[in-house]
């Protein structure tokens, strides 16, 4: 069992699941395209203007994830002391940072049409912007910091300590009063969005999370790379 | 027809600009993570052709990441 974990197992897996997600994604990347920007009705009160939901929800929901991901990989690393963790933490951050930026830029440019102002400081839009700081930090302890095993500490630290922003970010519109609207979709509880709306913003949701796969796929590849070409140095 | 679909009812500005936004970005970190990929993977290879046949030998039979690597730049040039 532990052999399937071992660099060699995983790099071969690797390189089937970057096949399978490359034979299926353009297709549902299409239909979700269609469904998002044609099918989908416009809202009763924005318009138009709630198409932007299916980039900027999906993507504040993947940053959120892949720093909660970062976090607990990192804390059972801590304890444990497991390599592959911290190849799995790094290579998702820069993802989690991408869409976070993403969420940040296309919430500022639904708030225009919706509240009248590109940005306001209020609790969540800021919660997110300390998000983005957070995963900034980690990738920068990586990069700046040469000896690896210290790298490791910090970013670990760094990660433990953001996860407090977590909860901050999902109750920050129920414990402060905020420019920003309540959540639609609960998974305990109902949901107060349509189905012609959810069904497009779940497939859009599909479509990033196998581009995010595809993403750190390939960067969790290039560590196994690195790793194995430092090896061969020491031969 | 069209022209609704891109004045999105004068909330196309907004709308499109999110989602080229998007999907620019997306490319953008595509195609940077897959050339550092071939980068790596190119390098590694060379450094593998560059050892001794009895070296070579030894990495090829202990390490699959290696012999992979090595057949699949071998196939690109």
């Amino acid at each position: 069992m532990l052999n399937f974990f071992n660099n060699s197992n995983i790099f071969i897996w690797i390189e089937k699941l970057i096949n399978f997600i490359n034979s299926i994604f353009f297709a549902l990347l299409l239909a979700a395209l269609s469904f998002a920007l044609i099918f989908s009705p416009p809202d009763y009160l924005q318009g138009d203007s709630v198409r932007i939901m299916y980039v900027h929800v999906p993507s504040a929901w993947i940053g959120l994830a892949s720093f909660t991901c970062i976090a607990l990989l990192s804390l059972i690393n801590f304890i444990f002391k497991i390599k592959n963790f911290t190849l799995i933490a790094k290579s998702i951050a820069p993802i989690g940072l991408m869409f976070t930026c993403i969420a940040i830029v296309t919430g500022s440019i639904w708030g225009q049409p919706t509240w009248g102002t590109f940005w306001a400081w209020d609790a969540r839009i800021t919660s997110m912007v300390i998000l983005a700081l957070f995963y900034f930090i980690f990738i920068a302890s990586h990069k700046l910091i040469s000896q690896e095993e210290r790298a490791n500490k910090i970013s670990s630290v760094i990660a433990i300590l953001g996860l407090i922003n977590i909860p901050i970010i999902k109750y920050s519109v129920e414990w402060w009063s905020t420019l920003h609207q309540p959540a639609s979709i609960k998974i305990t509880g109902t949901s107060t969005i349509h189905p012609s709306m959810l069904m497009p913003l779940l497939l859009m949701f599909l479509v990033l999370i196998l581009y995010c796969a595809l993403i750190f796929l390939m960067k969790y590849k290039t560590e196994i790379i690195r790793i194995k070409k430092k090896n061969l140095k020491r031969l | 027809m069209i022209s609704n679909f891109i004045l999105m009812n004068g909330y196309g500005f907004f709308v499109w600009s999110s989602f080229a936004l998007t999907f620019l970005v997306c490319v953008v970190v595509y195609y940077r993570t897959l050339k550092t990929l071939k980068k790596y993977e190119k390098e590694f290879a060379k450094e593998i052709e560059e050892l001794s046949v009895e070296q070579k030998k030894i990495v090829l039979e202990k390490s699959k990441v290696a012999s992979k690597v090595l057949s699949s730049y071998n196939k690109t040039i």
